[in-house]
């Protein structure tokens, strides 16, 4: 069985449909790279995988793990393994960042029937998280994502993702507006998660993040379809080509 | 109509019972300050309805309640409850109006902080003067009628370059009564050059029925600075109302931060006058306002000369049919150039019942000057709870995450450890008990 199956999806945002007609297959311990350019649907994919509730679902369906994903709220969604990591994380002033990661992560094993983890013990887990992404253990004390610089903010992504430990990860860019040291710290971290039980959905701008995480599928974005699939290979004759010739060649 | 005959009621009860008070309750030395205030009093009488100062404030219940003055004690044991560990040897006590000395301990306060009975303190010139030259001047019919009443109070005097390493605490009671009371607590803080003073102010009440009247004046010399941590945490069926005068000298420094948890009536006035070239004034509060909870909060601050700065953030989480109201006005004089002025009023509305008035206001004379001020009212906000939702946490907990946090981010910017943990439980508690 697959872990995510989209066939046929169309969704879009205050009656506008952005995303027309994307099937799509992922199954564990699969990298898949989703480019293209803005407005492409992307972003709208990410969303709905979320379940965030601006957007909305006119055709198809997305089967997750055998369950039907759209009947489920986001936090359903979550506690069943679903990561998003946000292109622009929301900015939280008065929720401590470590606090709220003890209260994501007990909520997890809460619903999976087993006890909560108590303050001292995930604190350790939280160190050792920390330093597998590399970040600074002053964060713990910081407001979730209060004042963060645009990599620290990515990197507490990655740290998130690392704590809840999903089985599918869709990072929305996540390289943007990364420099190339965050880049590879984060990128690093990614690679750490990665086994062969879980899968990832990288939806990125640029090339260069490829070449951190390596992708086994390449899917190109344009005008709300999959206009082509690849491998890594694919994502090179982007970077050289622009997405034009995607255009042009599928148009044909 | 018969608003206009309440009042003209509540009036005539005020001169009658001001008249019984000189008879019986006054202190010889505030005499002269007693009637030049009730006097003033007449003058301005109660406020109609829309009197600028009071459009947001219905101070109708307050004016047509006849009060008495109240004259009730207080255990030591209450005292001692609602004293801070690190104040047990820097507290003074404040019932119904009084200092009581018995109660206040004093012990631990450094040499240089000097507290003198006001009665006393009148025989300096310049404390005489100021009390009566800010009578003239007043116009909130509030602070006159703490000086109509006044009868005793504290100087808090601070020598120049003192230091309070760990603050004092004024804790200031109402006692419970059936029929309504009144009383009128009087602070007066004066810190020396370059001294520093850590002062904790908290309101509380044995039970309902009183109404405080609280007034401080806060007169700050060369490069002094005053902390203050302010909690009002009175009983929920009575009335609150105080006013704090400050006068800043040149590159002196005052921050207060508050938290509000309101009752029947809760209004401060606070009134800052930055005199001196560099001089920096910070006044934050946070209230919660649940059930028929008010909080209301009128702000002047005037910028009088050059290189001064200001600073305002106000948070008001409201539910219920609670009210909240934020006017507040920065004045920037001419001449006072290179200032500096930020005000910020956020409103955060759990009920289509709850009810809050933001009127931030600047009032510019001089022309470089850098002044922005803002308010919001709003509900949760939806990026913010899909964001912790997609974390796993239930839309319960994302929200009493999100309403406490929004508090908590100005609570926790006070500098003394027990007063956070206080009104987190003060406040925090509040919103816990709705979302169950």
């Amino acid at each position: 069985m697959s872990l995510l199956e989209i066939k046929d999806l169309h969704a879009g945002f205050e009656g506008t449909e952005i995303v027309k007609g994307v099937s799509l297959t992922i199954n564990a311990g699969e990298v898949h790279a989703v480019m293209g350019p803005n407005g492409s649907g992307k972003s709208t994919l990410s969303k709905v995988l979320a379940g965030h509730p601006s957007y909305e679902v006119t055709q198809g369906s997305i089967i997750y793990k055998g369950k039907d994903l759209l009947e489920l709220d986001p936090e359903q969604r979550a506690l069943a393994g679903i990561f998003m990591g946000f292109q622009y994380p929301v900015e939280i002033p008065g929720v401590n960042n470590a606090e709220f990661l003890r209260l994501a992560y007990n909520a997890q094993l809460v619903s999976k029937g087993e006890e909560e983890l108590d303050p001292l013990d995930f604190d350790e887990l939280l160190d050792e998280k920390m330093k597998l992404v590399g970040m600074d253990p002053k964060y713990k004390d910081r407001f979730l994502n209060d004042g963060f610089s645009g990599g620290e903010k990515k990197k507490n992504e990655i740290l998130q993702m690392a704590v809840l430990n999903p089985s599918l990860a869709v990072l929305d860019e996540t390289d943007s507006g990364l420099d190339i040291d965050a880049l590879k710290v984060v990128s690093e971290g990614v690679n750490k998660w990665i086994n062969k039980d879980n899968a990832l959905i990288l939806i990125t701008h640029y090339q260069r993040l490829l070449n951190y995480i390596q992708p086994d599928f390449v899917h190109v974005f344009g005008q709300g379809k999959i206009l082509k699939s690849g491998d890594k290979n694919l994502a090179l004759e982007l970077e050289k080509q622009g997405y034009d010739w995607v255009v042009t060649e599928t148009a044909n | 109509m018969s608003d206009a005959i309440a009042e003209l009621k509540g009036e005539a009860g005020v001169l009658e019972l001001h008249r019984k008070f000189l008879e019986t309750g006054a202190v010889p030395a505030f005499r002269s300050i007693n009637e030049k205030a009730i006097a003033r009093f007449e003058e301005l009488g109660f406020p109609h309805p829309k009197h600028e100062m009071f459009s947001y404030v219905n101070t109708h219940e307050i004016t047509s309640t006849p009060f008495q003055l109240g004259t009730g004690t207080v255990e030591p044991a209450f005292v001692d409850a609602n004293t801070y560990a690190s104040c047990e040897k820097s507290r003074i006590v404040f019932v119904d109006g009084a200092y009581e000395a018995g109660l206040s301990n004093t012990t631990g306060l450094p040499q240089g902080v000097k507290l003198v009975p006001l009665e006393e303190a009148l025989t300096q010139a310049d404390i005489k003067t100021h009390l009566e030259k800010t009578i003239e001047e007043e116009n909130d019919f509030f602070a006159c009628l703490n000086a109509a009443f006044l009868k005793g109070g504290l100087l808090i005097d601070v020598s120049a370059g003192t230091i309070m390493e760990s603050p004092l605490q004024v804790l200031v009671t109402g006692t419970a009564s059936k029929t309504p009371t009144a009383h009128h607590p009087r602070l007066f803080v004066r810190a020396g050059r370059t001294a520093e003073v850590k002062l904790i102010t908290k309101y509380v009440g044995t039970g309902g029925g009183y109404l405080v009247n609280s007034m401080q004046d806060f007169l700050l010399d060369d490069g002094a600075s005053v902390v203050l941590a302010r909690v009002q945490a009175d009983h929920a069926q009575s009335w609150h109302a105080e006013k704090s005068r400050v006068y800043q000298g040149r590159d002196s420094r005052f921050t207060a931060l508050c938290g509000s948890g309101g009752n029947k009536l809760a209004r401060v006035h606070n009134e800052i006058r930055l005199q001196g070239e560099g001089a920096e004034a910070s006044l934050s509060n946070a209230s919660v306002l649940i059930d028929d909870d008010q909080s209301h909060h009128f702000i002047r601050i005037h910028h009088e000369a050059a290189h001064t700065i200001s600073h305002q953030l106000f948070k008001n989480v409201i539910n219920d049919k609670g009210r909240s109201s934020v006017d507040g006005t920065v004045i920037v004089n001419e001449g006072a150039q290179l200032t500096a002025s930020h005000q910020l009023i956020n409103n955060l509305m759990l009920s289509d019942t709850a009810h809050a008035d933001t009127k931030p206001n600047l009032m510019i004379f001089a022309d470089d000057v850098k002044c922005t001020h803002g308010a919001t009212v709003g509900q949760i906000d939806q990026d913010q709870l899909f964001y912790l939702k997609t974390r796993g946490l239930s839309e319960e907990l994302a929200t009493e995450l999100l309403t406490t946090s929004f508090v908590e981010s100005l609570i926790s910017q006070i500098q003394f450890p027990e007063v956070v943990v206080d009104l987190k439980n003060l406040l925090l508690k509040k919103l816990e008990v709705k979302s169950d």
